[in-house]
């Protein structure tokens, strides 16, 4: 949506060069939905999950964003959408590679400050856009599940089902506007020009 | 080929202005045609009839058509300094099935912007002629608002009142009062009451991602069902491919792709292209012929040029309060039109609006501000529920080098060209932008914001695509005529937002559907005029 630009970072979707944002566009993968690793073998769906949970982590009564499915939802997309596996497949064994070669282990194994790390060291180099792509994904599938839309209702007071049931508002009062009412007309005044009928 | 029996009045393209003059014309007792390539919207698929229904606003609804590519759509390029990012739907009801339902009437000195402040070109017609067209359409739209703002003409009562303002409203108001700006409840294309069989509004707020409510007055809901009742006969999945032109030079009707790829012809004895501002160009262009070599009705070689935008920004003001910015209709708080006409004492010519709006929603908003990791939620918590937001929309100058192309390098389903769209603001826009964002600033923080963040001039949001196929008196410097007939093509008209010489500073929809239906008017007043095609 026209909505969802990052701030200063904007970039316009161009139809002529290869963009996950442009593939994934008819790839429609229903939020929270219950779902295994389709495309992921268990070892880089295991670093998947970790990375996740690192971009968003939990706080308070909101989950990590792996505990409520993002990387089955990453996983789920590069189903639907083959061209950009590759991307993905790139992305996480890149990773696991620097968790290797800083630490000794695994992802998964790495505590929070050193995944981190790990995931800032690789967005800084990645020049295939999997952080990126990874990087939405997650926040979709966070910001679009139900668990963590009731999490933020109790924290923050936003409703996230409200755009799906309404609400009661109070209609609009119109002495608000005694001011504005009493001032002058505020547009010009344009004579008409003499126009010849066809 | 498929040949197909005549109609009165061809119309190609089912959006805000198609559907309007398929009605008007029908009302009339006109046998119309309405080709249309896109499809109903299946409203069971509208983003908010599901909970994550900000992720399908990225994808299935995703306002840019690269990224969406429903079949209908095709390949849009944004090039120059200030890139459009285009939003446009192919679908019956066209764009408006996924606007904010902002619905302004133009002020009298838009049409009229060369003899008032020297640039750009007049329109051939004035507000006179068209608020009765306005008038007409308040009423088919079942238009929200309140009579008795200073800042336009007197009109009518509203059909509909003014959508609840909520807490963002009532600060902005604050705003405003502190200012001594004026202010006014914001016109919109919403039935906050219930009106002709359609329910009031529920305030579910998000009107861009599609009203399941079917309060959001967009055309497939306004102005289709009364169409369809009168007996047009709206063709859905026909793409067409070219206007055809008989010997005698008047239009014959239109060559289409059915939905299962047969080309058929549609024969009507008058054509109206209702495209859109990247639509008409392209159709147009793609129409040459031997006695057309540069495009249909291009004489002036105006097709696709003078492409208009507007020059638009958000800002968003942070407040300690909570703002409830999560219900009412997005765009449906107070506006102003404090500095729309021109004002010697600023170095820029013509002006702006600012609408107020509500909070961002919660993925939009953590895509825009949250950083990834430890400090993830504290920057989302800051703002979540603490924002309101204004949109601000102000007057692109008309440049011959803004324009759409054809691009032959990316082809839609069918093999036909996508478009390139080429834009640069120039330096009027330029300042006024600038000028315009340091109001929204000035405003959030009167209203008591502690801080004020927003979204610059660019890349340029592409809701409104206007100028491409521009109506005046001359045919060296425009398309087509004040009644929207091309000059070049006695039987064929250009009505919609392509035809709006300049773009004024507000929101078009209002504008492009009077247009049509004024259109309609002159093109039913010349019935003597309509030869058989049978």
């Amino acid at each position: 949506m026209a909505y969802d630009r990052k701030q200063g970072e904007h970039h316009v979707t161009q139809s002529s060069r290869p963009d996950y944002r442009v593939a994934v566009g008819r790839a429609e993968v229903a939020v929270g939905a219950p779902r295994i690793f389709a495309v992921l073998e268990p070892a880089r769906a295991a670093t998947l999950k970790a990375w996740t949970s690192t971009l968003i982590p939990a706080q308070g009564k909101r989950p990590d964003a792996g505990s409520v499915g993002a990387a089955e939802y990453i996983d789920a997309t590069v189903l639907a959408v083959p061209s950009i596996r590759a991307q993905l497949l790139h992305g996480i064994d890149e990773v696991e590679r620097l968790a290797r070669a800083t630490t000794g282990g695994g992802f998964v194994d790495c505590a929070a400050e050193a995944r981190e790390n790990i995931l800032r060291q690789f967005q800084a180099a990645d020049e295939s856009d999997a952080f990126d792509m990874v990087s939405d994904f997650t926040y979709e599938a966070y910001y679009g599940h139900r668990e963590v839309l009731a999490a933020i209702e109790v924290e923050n007071g936003w409703p996230g089902t409200a755009p799906m049931s309404g609400s009661v508002m109070t209609p609009f009062d119109p002495g608000r506007l005694a001011r504005v009412r009493s001032r002058p007309p505020h547009f010009l005044v344009v004579p008409a020009a003499k126009r010849v009928e066809p | 080929m498929n040949g197909e029996g005549g109609a009165d009045v061809l119309v190609i393209g089912s959006g805000a202005a198609g559907a309007a003059l398929s009605k008007r014309l029908s009302d009339r007792g006109a046998r119309v045609v309405c080709l249309e390539q896109g499809d109903w919207i299946d409203r069971d698929r509208l983003p908010k009839s599901h909970v994550d229904w900000e992720v399908r606003g990225r994808r299935f609804w995703a306002a840019n058509p690269n990224v969406r590519r429903w079949p209908a759509d095709y390949p849009v390029g944004s090039q120059g300094q200030d890139p459009v990012d285009v939003y446009m739907y192919n679908a019956v009801g066209g764009s408006q099935v996924g606007f904010a339902g902002n619905y302004w009437r133009m002020a009298p000195s838009d049409f009229r912007v060369r003899s008032l402040d020297g640039v750009a070109v007049d329109w051939p017609l004035d507000y006179d002629e068209l608020a009765p067209y306005y008038a007409i359409n308040d009423l088919e739209v079942g238009v929200a608002g309140l009579a008795g703002d200073p800042c336009g003409p007197p009109r009518d009562p509203f059909p509909n009142p003014p959508a609840p303002i909520g807490r963002p409203g009532e600060l902005l108001i604050d705003g405003y009062e502190k200012l001594g700006w004026y202010w006014w409840p914001t016109e919109q294309a919403i039935t906050t009451d219930a009106y002709r069989g359609r329910p009031a509004c529920t305030n579910r707020g998000w009107c861009t991602f599609g009203c399941p409510q079917g309060s959001l007055s967009t055309a497939d809901l306004t102005y289709w069902p009364g169409a369809l009742e009168n007996g047009v006969d709206l063709r859905t999945n026909a793409r067409v491919r070219e206007i055809v032109i008989g010997q005698d030079g008047r239009a014959l009707g239109a060559r289409y792709y059915d939905r299962d790829g047969v080309i058929r012809e549609a024969r009507a004895a008058v054509t109206v292209v209702a495209c859109g501002g990247l639509g008409t160009p392209r159709l147009l262009l793609l129409s040459s012929s031997p006695a057309h070599p540069d495009g249909l009705a291009n004489s002036s070689g105006l097709v696709g040029k003078n492409l208009m935008v507007h020059v638009q920004s958000f800002a968003s003001g942070l407040f300690d309060e909570p703002v409830d910015g999560w219900n009412g209709t997005w765009g449906g708080t107070v506006s102003t039109r404090q500095f729309y006409e021109t004002d010697p004492a600023r170095d820029y010519v013509r002006g702006f609006i600012m609408s107020g709006c509500r909070g961002w929603s919660p993925l939009n908003l953590a895509l825009q501000i949250a950083p990834w990791g430890s400090g993830h939620h504290k920057a989302f918590d800051e703002r979540i529920n603490h924002e309101v937001s204004v949109y601000m929309c102000g007057e692109d100058l008309p440049e011959a080098s803004n324009r759409v192309e054809l691009d032959w390098s990316q082809l839609d389903e069918f093999g036909m060209p996508g478009v390139l769209t080429h834009h640069e603001l120039n330096e009027n826009s330029r300042r006024l932008g600038r000028d315009m964002i340091a109001h929204a600033h000035q405003v959030l923080e009167a209203a008591g914001a502690q801080s004020v963040r927003d979204f610059g001039l660019a890349p340029i949001w592409g809701w409104h695509l206007l100028g491409t196929a521009r109506m005046g008196d001359d045919p060296q410097t425009s398309v087509a005529d004040r009644f929207n007939r091309a000059h070049d093509v006695p039987n064929l008209y250009i009505a919609d937002g392509s035809s709006m010489p300049t773009s004024a500073g507000v929101n078009p929809s209002a504008t492009i559907q009077a247009l049509a239906l004024r259109c309609a008017d002159h093109i039913w007043e010349r019935r003597h005029d309509w030869r058989s095609v049978e």
